[in-house]
């Protein structure tokens, strides 16, 4: 099966531009307007140097945590997977019936 | 020093959150702090560097794994 760092490397890394990646630099850049706004500060004007900085850090660890859920996900469903196939039993197709067969017969009376 | 001691002298110091009528001056908008923004700035492009670097490491470790695709 390999080490858990192999299986890591044989998914497809997620794109640069990811839910996680955009959502965390989101919370970035709006912690530092709202460290401008608590230092009666113009929010969005001023300390453009800081809101890059945290958006890009939101950015950097949007894109590893994508990779930790991608994998995380990946592994469960694996493991799921597995456990189907080893006890076939515990999921046979049940049988279906229709409503016709289960309901009494319909004698309207009008 | 004695407890006491050192937390005296932590008084003296001035932060931002606490605001003394004796040591305050009105921060300096006129002036920005180039040495801070330029290592924010600098340290962003590192942070971006290491992000596309590592993306497209991870992309072709995949592609030669999966048969140079």
């Amino acid at each position: 099966m390999g080490s858990a760092a192999d299986d890591k490397k044989s998914l497809p890394p997620p794109g640069i531009v990811n839910r996680n990646s955009v959502w965390l630099a989101g919370i970035g850049w709006f912690s530092a307007v709202l460290q401008n706004a608590i230092n009666h500060r113009p929010p969005v004007k001023s300390g453009v140097h800081r809101q890059f900085l945290l958006a890009t850090v939101g950015w950097f660890l949007g894109y590893h945590l994508t990779k930790h859920e991608n994998y995380t996900y990946a592994r469960l469903d694996r493991d799921m997977n597995e456990y189907v196939k080893i006890h076939p039993e515990k999921f046979q197709p049940k049988e279906k019936k229709t409503f016709a067969e289960i309901v009494e017969p319909f004698h309207p009376v009008r | 020093m004695t407890l006491s001691r050192l937390l005296s002298r932590v008084g003296f110091v001035s932060r931002v959150g606490s605001r003394s009528a004796f040591t305050s001056s009105k921060t300096d908008t006129r002036n920005p702090n180039w040495l801070r923004v330029g290592l924010a700035f600098g340290s962003s492009a590192l942070l971006w560097a290491l992000l596309f670097k590592q993306h497209s490491t991870d992309v072709h470790e995949y592609k030669v794994r999966n048969g140079l695709q």
